[in-house]
């Protein structure tokens, strides 16, 4: 008596904990896109809200971005390791909001793991821009022309030796012969070309609209002389001085060729410590023909991007987008200093080691300073250096490990089946289990059903992701349950057949399986907990739903069956 | 009262010998796919071997191989190319390489670089990339490991502690025996492993294991009935068939479930689907012929009453 009133009860309560659980989760799954619009129309930030308070779905579910980054500690000092995952994370936060991401998520993985979650942006290629730069922005100054041309010359006679020798050793040539001989040629043959590219024919091709590169390409150079410069067309000079600076035009398909060339040893040992080879940030388009721009710094860093302030967007003088920053005190100072002392020199706008821009210092400039982007670049070019500038640098360079993007129409269309092969199955089940047991079997479809409200409710309530695994997981647990009402009901059968009365019957088998119910139930959960315990995203989702499906499939199979048999208490047949 | 099976009477133990040859080929044939495996050579899923997968689909119908010359023929030689059937969204192809890199790019792009090279003029949409590095694929093999013995350990524990020595080492042999054999079918197939089969070979040895703790739940009541009746042999056969109807319903209802994800359940779900109707399949044929007969042939070599 007592015992059946108590379970009714507590049966009630779970129903109605399920449902506030449930509501919010519910609320969002049936609005349409109209009512979502009001409903922002009404309370702004309002389905936002709502989904924050709704269950999760999985980045596999709705599209996103998965990232997971390694924080490279071998580069960083003995002691700013232990701080430098937290710090990392916090910049990282701070630029992911200015995304506006809704439900970032972000967290610490072993000791140098950092897991990015962004649920719904799919624009990989940016995402990773965003979270991956170290952002480290430098001014630097460049290397005169003049030396920059003796040293490409150097260059260039190094490299020709060197494609001399490999043919030579194909040829069975003499390559010291061939050595000496580059070498004058090499010298000579530079200094001409490179001026006359810098103030007649650029100017000439611009106005002509003339394909320089092309030409340059055509080889109007002996190639075997130049194999470096052949590729490079000056592009940088002050109008003011006509003195032009080395930052040459580069075909991007050339680009490849030209870093394998600067990093050759022989190159390499040739180019002074306190110079370095840097490419634009992006590529741009010039004469219908993708160009990158490839820049010789000097390396001693002039100022650093910490003492910016105030950052924001702006337009340049040629409408070409800009981020505008303010100094003050020192920062101003220094600032001030350098641009006073190289007024008609280009400052590179370096950041992580690229170059943005390198416009030429017009005049001292002490408060207020701009960052022109490059011309390749766009408005979402311009935002995420904003983004990058305000939110801070990264403490320490990290590299992408494993980067994961699910479109969104991926997403809707793994819901679809998943709700699909779900009402499927669980129809399927019902049908058997309803035809095979009789009103019993309809008793245990309704426990069944019970099961899965009460699973997805506490999922909902517990603010736990719903993953596709995670939906094959609800899946099985209707087998696991139901296995549980198949076990008791065949031993009431078996009961039933060796005579006994049908009350009797039913708490016999009741009790008789249970203990075997338990066991299966026990089995089950330790591969959940398992699964939970080591594994990762889209399986932690899966194992989630199979704990919580199983531990509620014990009350459900077994107390509010066993609830709904004990109403009738009289009866003298069963239908099973 | 509806029945499929009425009560039975089948001599299953009499028929362990030919079953315990079946069973070993099973066997043998999965410890061949572990051996593969831990040499490397199985067909790991890039979350285990890192590598790069991108899935998207074509505006206009293409040759798969066209698709798959442009990219064996452009670095890629291993690649793996496979097109989606029964996708919502027509001419999907996903592609998977070993490779994270390929010069000095990353291997998405220059994959998406081939195909608008070859395929220029059939607009290519991305659906879905993964890139995963060698390390990420290496912890991943590490938890694995973890997950796989940790739940092992748990389960073989457990049994030990509801059951004696014998029939927790049958029990364990018998699940080991379901979930090599599905390893060693997936081998055969030349299916990947992935960390959904993991998850799903690790989810069908608790199922294993559930039907087999329901026999010996069974054969030891029976025991206790008959002490002194009964043969040990005709005990265990008739407590094989008393709970068959049962083992033959779940798994019934179990392979529902299992067919349904394996047919509507979409891409990422199906190979999950496939090990677990595998692993049901063979689970109800090793709790009746394997686990049981275990411990009768134990009997009869060391008698010794089982508990």
């Amino acid at each position: 008596m007592k015992n059946q009133t108590w379970r009714f009860v507590i049966t009630g309560i779970l129903i109605v904990l399920g449902l506030v659980g449930f509501w919010n989760t519910l609320k969002l799954w049936t609005l349409t896109e109209d009512d979502k619009a009001r409903m922002e129309e009404l309370k702004p930030g309002s389905v936002n809200e709502l989904e924050r308070k709704a269950m999760r779905l999985g980045l596999d579910l709705q599209g996103g971005i998965h990232v997971v980054l390694r924080v490279e500690m071998e580069k960083l000092d003995e002691g700013a390791r232990s701080e430098a995952v937290e710090r990392a994370i916090q910049v990282i936060r701070n630029r992911v909001d200015f995304t506006g991401v809704t439900e970032p998520n972000i967290q610490k993985q072993g000791d140098d793991r950092i897991i990015v979650d962004l649920p719904g942006y799919t624009d990989a290629e940016r995402a990773e821009d965003l979270i991956g730069q170290t952002a480290q922005l430098e001014f630097k100054l460049m290397e005169t022309y003049d030396n920059a041309t003796l040293l490409m010359g150097k260059l260039d006679s190094v490299l020709a030796e060197i494609k001399k020798a490999e043919k030579g050793d194909a040829e069975t040539d003499s390559p010291a012969e061939t050595a000496d001989e580059k070498a004058v040629t090499g010298d000579i043959s530079q200094l001409p070309e490179a001026d006359s590219a810098a103030d007649d024919d650029d100017i000439l091709a611009d106005l002509l609209g003339e394909d320089s590169a092309g030409f340059l390409e055509e080889g109007l150079f002996d190639s075997e002389d130049n194999p470096l410069t052949q590729y490079l067309e000056t592009s940088l000079y002050s109008s003011k001085s006509r003195t032009p600076w080395p930052g040459y035009y580069v075909l991007a398909k050339d680009r490849k060729r030209i870093e394998q060339m600067l990093n050759k040893p022989e190159v390499q040992a040739l180019i002074s410590d306190d110079l370095q080879f840097a490419w634009s940030t992006r590529a741009s388009v010039r004469n219908a023909q993708e160009i990158y721009m490839l820049y010789i710094l000097k390396n001693k860093v002039q100022f650093l991007g910490k003492f910016l302030e105030n950052i924001h967007l702006g337009r340049g003088q040629f409408q070409e987008h800009t981020v505008d920053f303010r100094l003050t005190g020192q920062g101003a100072a220094a600032f001030a200093r350098l641009t006073g002392s190289n007024i008609d020199k280009p400052l590179a706008i370096v950041i992580d080691g690229k170059v943005e821009s390198a416009p030429i210092i017009n005049s001292k400039i002490r408060n207020d300073g701009q960052i022109t982007m490059g011309s390749g670049a766009n408005m979402d070019d311009a935002k995420d250096l904003e983004i990058v500038l305000k939110a801070g640098a990264l403490p320490a360079p990290v590299e992408i490990i494993e980067k994961n993007v699910v479109g969104p129409t991926l997403g809707s269309d793994s819901i679809r089946k998943g709700l699909v092969s779900s009402l499927v199955g669980l129809l399927l089940v019902i049908i058997l289990i309803g035809i095979y047991y009789r009103v019993s079997g309809v008793i245990a479809d309704i426990a069944l059903m019970f099961n899965i409200f009460f699973l997805l409710a506490i999922m909902a309530g517990l603010h736990a992701t719903l993953t596709m695994p995670g939906i094959a997981g609800i899946i099985l647990t209707v087998g696991i349950s139901v296995d549980s009402n198949i076990l008791i009901f065949e031993r009431i059968r078996e009961e039933l057949r060796t005579g006994k009365t049908v009350r009797a019957s039913i708490d016999a088998g009741y009790s008789r399986a249970l203990l075997t119910i338990i066991d299966s139930h026990v089995t089950t959960l330790i591969t959940a907990g398992a699964l939970f315990l080591f594994g990762s995203g889209a399986i932690k989702g899966f194992a989630v739903s199979l704990f919580w499906g199983v531990t509620i499939s014990l009350y459900t199979a077994v107390v509010i069956t066993k609830t709904i048999f004990d109403i009738r208490k009289g009866y003298k047949t069963l239908s099973i | 009262m509806f029945r499929i099976i009425r009560e039975t009477n089948i001599d299953f133990i009499g028929h362990r010998r030919k079953a315990f040859v079946f069973s070993t080929l099973l066997i043998l044939l999965g410890l061949a796919a572990f051996v593969m495996i831990m040499l490397n050579k199985a067909n790991m899923g890039i979350d285990f071997a890192g590598g790069t997968m991108l899935q998207g689909n074509f505006e206009t119908a293409i040759n798969i191989a066209d698709l798959r010359d442009a990219i064996t023929s452009n670095g890629f030689p291993e690649a793996s190319i496979q097109e989606l059937e029964r996708h919502e969204v027509e001419n999907s192809y996903i592609i998977r390489v070993k490779e994270t890199v390929a010069g000095e790019m990353k291997a998405v792009d220059r994959l998406r670089e081939i195909i608008e090279e070859r395929f220029s003029g059939n607009k290519f949409t991305r659906d879905s990339e993964h890139t995963i590095g060698p390390a990420v694929g290496e912890s991943l093999k590490k938890s694995a490991r973890w997950a796989i013995l940790i739940s092992v350990l748990g389960m073989i524990l457990y049994i030990g502690l509801r059951f004696d020595f014998r029939s927790g080492v049958a029990a364990t042999i018998a699940t080991f025996h379901d979930v090599l054999a599905v390893l060693g079918i997936f081998f055969l197939l030349d299916k990947e492993i992935t960390l959904l089969v993991v998850t799903a070979l690790l989810t069908l040895a608790g199922y294993s294991l559930t039907d087999t703790v329901v026999v010996y739940d069974r054969i030891r009541e029976n025991l206790k009935k008959f002490r002194k009746k009964g043969e040990f042999v005709t005990t265990v056969n008739n407590s094989v068939n008393e709970v068959l109807s049962r083992t033959i319903m779940t798994s019934l209802t179990s392979l529902l479930v299992a067919a349904t994800i394996f047919f509507f359940g979409g891409e990422v779900l199906h190979d999950f689907a496939l090990a677990m109707i595998l692993g049901i399949i063979i689970g109800t044929y090793s709790s009746v012929f394997v686990a049981s007969p275990i411990v009768v042939e134990w009997e009869a070599h060391a008698p010794k009453r089982f508990k």
